[in-house]
């Protein structure tokens, strides 16, 4: 399971880290040794050049944007805690956790809302809280590459826009996105299914 | 029976007429044959280059005879005859059923079926005719694989590949477990000594287990379909019916090996197993070879579109008689095949095609369900019984109880691997719908012919009775009592199509960056590998490289379009949208045509919307054998649609001037989609409520057209837009063959 030379304890931090985000010692363990293997040159953070070593990663096409969603505005390198601040996003929603002090923060990193955040954040990169057209045209050129004509890319984006647009503002407030995702997965809770990218553990 | 009016009385009476019609001719027929055999020898014997066919009877020895005008022959049609009046009936029944709509509501088809089968058994038997048996040979080979292939082609592969470990452990282990613990525990009843069965042994009993243990899938479609369940629900158990036969296959035939040798050894056990992975892994393997060569063929099908629709049907007909040949489970290959054939071939195949698969389908599984159920009331009633009350009794009980304590143990350790872990509710209506149904009997039916046979098969036809007409009855008031979530009935949005497909990269994306090889990783791989090598040799022409959401996207905007024209609200979804995608080319969002004041445009999609919920969401008391109404698939509405599509075209050439710089490929065929649980009621009673109410827009209509004056120098892109939009019904309609394509081009352009 990895290196065997790292404890909790060469964590920095790692107590309040746990308690922050709610892993377990385990996982937080699981996700230093991956923070380490990425860390090529041993800096001790990540530069966005570390992430693109991922080969998997160039492949997907909105590869760069989850990367960008690590840094945060302003910031050129990504350390551990912030690391694991994202990545508790995904953590799979535990419910009876009896961990002291995680229980009182009104909402835990990996409720439905925070991954929609997170999601949304995405798709709005200039962070002004609204999809407009134009990063809405963004994501599907990318995500649809060259194999599409513009003008087919414009009236999905058209047609997208009417649909989720429900105060006509021409843009797609936080709470017109959670009421589209909440009709994409009514059943399944889609956002936590990476709980096993977490929970298993494999490393490459 | 003073509910039925004068209209079900007559058809009863009509029914009762064909009965005996039918049982009438089987007893003539006796009479005939020993007739003609007289009238035919002498004839033979005489003219042997004559056509042997007794109506030519006349140069026989008895050639005082006149020449008969009229001849009564029925030997010579009996067989086929008699299949098509056994179809009639059963279809009949169905027309029955639906029209006594209290009846409907209360009790599923099958019940109303079995008890028409009881019904004609029991006339059948009054008479001391021989009735025709659920034959094994007839239910699998002629009566199951319809229903399966129905099933499977249409199957929901997201929810389906999403719980596969879910459905495989319950379709494996739950089986198993219902199966070791029913014989076992039957086996500890028939040692008590007042049942008198202690003649019954060990292995008997476990091949006992095995033939009722398992889910019958025919009658969970035939039962789920008209609950409307949540879909995590209808997969689960509709899933596991389908797993299970691969158990089922190996555990009959293994205990059925055994019980003639007498003894069993640890290799023939650990053989079992071995048997168990060839049997299941074999199966969809086959599955897959005829899925992928019917996908191969359908994509040189384009200069004979008729036959288009047979090579689906045989290939995977195909698929699953060659499995039964090696003993493999057929389910499983059919299964295989549709699934691994349906995308390839609906990039291929026509529009019209596709809509004679589908209805084809469900026809024929409508049929054959129908004449199951029917069969199964008169062999009832026919068949040799052996009833022991307590051998039967027990069975009962321990079906129940071996259901239920499976379900609740299996979820207990399943949900510790699921996230959207079963409730209690779930959990109770996965153990209530484990139906038993027709393969049980006819898995029975295939032992060999004891005294025990009969009393197994009394038993087995018990508990199909029992879950069949109890649970089947009770579930729906149920479902309702326990508010189990009901089907959603989701438009296909584009938005949630975009937001599942950037969910998924999402998510492939923070799996790679943790390392983890997950359920994402590899469902991104096979879909890469998908794109970049299956789909270029099995999609014909240039379409392999369209983008699933181009295509979806596509669908969406064909289907809405024609049903606003059908409706007579014309031409406005694509006139607004057709307005708004001008100006978006420049980052800043000024728009060079001055757009209609917001509450006109919100007055329009309000009445859009409320058409296009009006034709799309009414929900009839639904069931699987629907056909859809879409209205874009008469021919009498294509008449209506093509004058209201020059009219679109008039009105949109108002706006664009400026000729196209780009066109699709006109090659192009776009097939339909249809979310597979839907229901359209489309009646035309819509269109004139519809254009009622259109008349207030008009004035906004015609606003439109003065108000975009400046069309002219636009970008080419919304003119390309409009005639691609325009192209895409033609191609949509114009079937088969590229003559008719031109056609509808050279009839845009002119």
């Amino acid at each position: 399971m990895g290196s065997s030379s790292s404890r909790l304890s060469n964590i920095p931090n790692g107590q309040e880290l746990m308690q922050e985000t709610g892993f377990s010692d385990a996982h937080l363990l699981r996700l230093y040794e991956r923070f380490q293997f990425l860390d090529k040159d041993n800096k001790g953070h990540l530069r966005s050049e570390d992430f693109e070593a991922v080969r998997e990663l160039s492949k997907n096409p909105i590869g760069d944007r989850i990367v960008e969603a690590f840094f945060l505005p302003g910031q050129e390198t990504v350390d551990f805690p912030s690391f694991v601040r994202v990545l508790a996003h995904f953590r799979p929603k535990e419910k009876n956790r009896t961990r002291e002090g995680a229980q009182q923060e009104p909402e835990p990193a990996n409720s439905r809302n925070q991954k929609l955040k997170f999601a949304f954040r995405l798709y709005d990169r200039d962070r002004d809280g609204k999809i407009s057209r134009v990063e809405l045209l963004q994501v599907l050129r990318e995500m649809l590459g060259m194999q599409v004509t513009e003008e087919q890319l414009q009236s999905i984006a058209e047609r997208a826009i009417q649909e989720a647009d429900l105060d006509k503002d021409d843009t797609i407030s936080f709470d017109e996105f959670r009421k589209i995702s909440f009709h994409a997965d009514p059943h399944r809770n889609r956002t936590g299914e990476a709980r096993a990218c977490l929970l298993e553990g494999k490393q490459t | 029976m003073a509910v039925l009016g004068p209209g079900p009385a007559r058809f009863w009476s009509g029914f009762t007429m064909v009965l005996l019609l039918l049982t009438g001719s089987s007893r003539t027929r006796d009479v005939l044959t020993g007739h003609n055999d007289t009238w035919r020898e002498p004839s033979t014997a005489t003219q042997e280059d004559h056509d042997p066919d007794p109506h030519n009877g006349t140069n026989s020895a008895n050639h005082r005879k006149a020449f008969p005008v009229l001849a009564f022959n029925y030997g010579h049609v009996r067989k086929p005859f008699e299949i098509s009046l056994w179809i009639l009936l059963a279809l009949l029944m169905k027309l029955g059923f639906h029209i006594i709509p209290r009846v409907s509501n209360i009790v599923p088809e099958s019940c109303v079926l079995i008890f028409v089968g009881l019904l004609v058994g029991g006339v059948i038997k009054a008479m001391k005719e021989k009735a025709p048996v659920l034959d094994s040979k007839l239910f699998f080979l002629y009566l199951l694989p319809p229903i399966i292939l129905d099933a499977g082609y249409f199957l929901p592969i997201r929810a389906f590949t999403e719980n596969m470990g879910t459905i495989l452990v319950f379709a494996v282990v739950g089986t198993l477990w219902n199966a070791f613990f029913i014989g076992g525990m039957m086996f500890a009843v028939c040692q008590i000594e007042a049942a008198q069965v202690s003649h019954v042994d060990l292995l008997s009993c476990l091949l006992f287990g095995s033939i009722i243990s398992a889910v019958d899938p025919v009658a969970v479609l035939a039962v789920f379909e008209e609950i409307h369940i949540n879909e995590l629900l209808h997969i689960l158990v509709f899933g596991e019916s389908l797993l299970n036969d691969a158990v089922t296959v190996v555990l009959y035939h293994l205990f059925e090996e055994f019980s003639h040798a007498g003894t069993v050894t640890a290799g023939d056990a650990f053989l079992g197993v071995v048997s168990f992975f060839v049997v299941s892994l074999g199966g969809i393997l086959a599955g897959i070879i005829y899925g992928v060569l019917g996908a191969f063929t359908s994509r040189f099908t384009s200069h004979s579109r008729v036959i288009e629709p047979l090579f689906v049907f045989l290939y995977s007909y195909m698929a699953y008689l060659s499995a039964e040949v090696f003993h493999l489970s057929g389910i499983m290959s059919l299964i295989a095949c549709g699934v691994i054939m349906r995308p390839y071939v609906e990039a291929n195949i026509s529009h019209k095609s596709y809509t004679t698969i589908k209805y084809f389908l469900k026809m024929w599984s409508s049929v054959s369900e129908t004449l199951i159920f029917i069969f199964l009331g008169v062999s009832t009633v026919e068949g040799p019984h052996n009833w022991n009350w307590i051998f039967v009794i027990f069975t009962l009980i321990l079906c129940l109880l071996s259901r239920v304590l499976g379900v609740v143990g299996l979820t207990f350790i399943i949900n510790k691997f699921r996230i959207v872990k079963l409730t209690k509710k779930d959990q109770f209506i996965v153990a209530y719908g484990g139906l038993r149904g027709a393969i049980a009997f006819s898995l029975g039916f295939l032992l060999t012919d004891n005294e025990m046979k009969h009393m197994f098969l009394t038993a087995i036809i018990t508990v199909i009775f029992f879950t069949v007409f109890v649970q089947g009855m009770t579930i729906r008031p149920l479902v309702e009592l326990l508010a189990v979530k009901r089907k959603k009935e989701s438009k296909g949005s584009i938005n949630e199509e975009i937001h599942t497909q950037f969910l998924d990269h999402l998510l492939t994306g923070i799996e790679d960056i943790c390392g983890h090889y997950g359920h994402h990783h590899w469902k991104d791989k096979l879909n890469r590998f998908n794109k970049t090598y299956v789909k270029k040799w099995l999609i014909a022409g240039e379409r392999y490289n369209e983008p699933q959401l181009i295509s979806f996207y596509n669908k969406l905007e064909m289907k809405q379009a024609l049903m606003l024209m059908e409706s007579g609200s014309a031409a406005k979804l694509p006139a607004v949208s057709a307005q708004k995608i001008q100006p978006q080319r420049e980052a800043a969002p000024q728009r060079t045509i001055p757009r209609i004041p917001k509450t006109r445009e919100a007055e329009i999609r309000k009445i859009l919307r409320a058409n296009l919920q009006k034709a799309g969401q009414k929900l009839r008391s639904y069931s699987r054998h629907d056909l859809f109404m879409d209205p874009f698939e008469d021919d009498v509405t294509e008449f209506r649609f093509r004058r209201q599509r020059v009219e679109m075209e008039r009105r949109m050439s108002h706006y664009l001037t400026v000729p196209a710089k780009r066109q699709e490929t006109p090659s192009v065929r776009k097939v339909w989609f249809e979310p597979e649980h839907k229901v359209y009621t489309y009646d035309d009673s819509e269109s004139p409520g519809g254009g009622a109410v259109q008349l207030k827009p008009r004035p906004s209509d015609t606003s439109l057209l003065d108000e975009s004056p400046k069309s002219t120098d636009r970008s080419p892109t919304p003119q390309s837009e409009d005639q691609s939009e325009r192209q895409k019904p033609s191609r949509c309609l114009s079937d088969p063959g590229p003559n008719e394509d031109e056609e509808g081009s050279s009839f845009f352009l002119s």
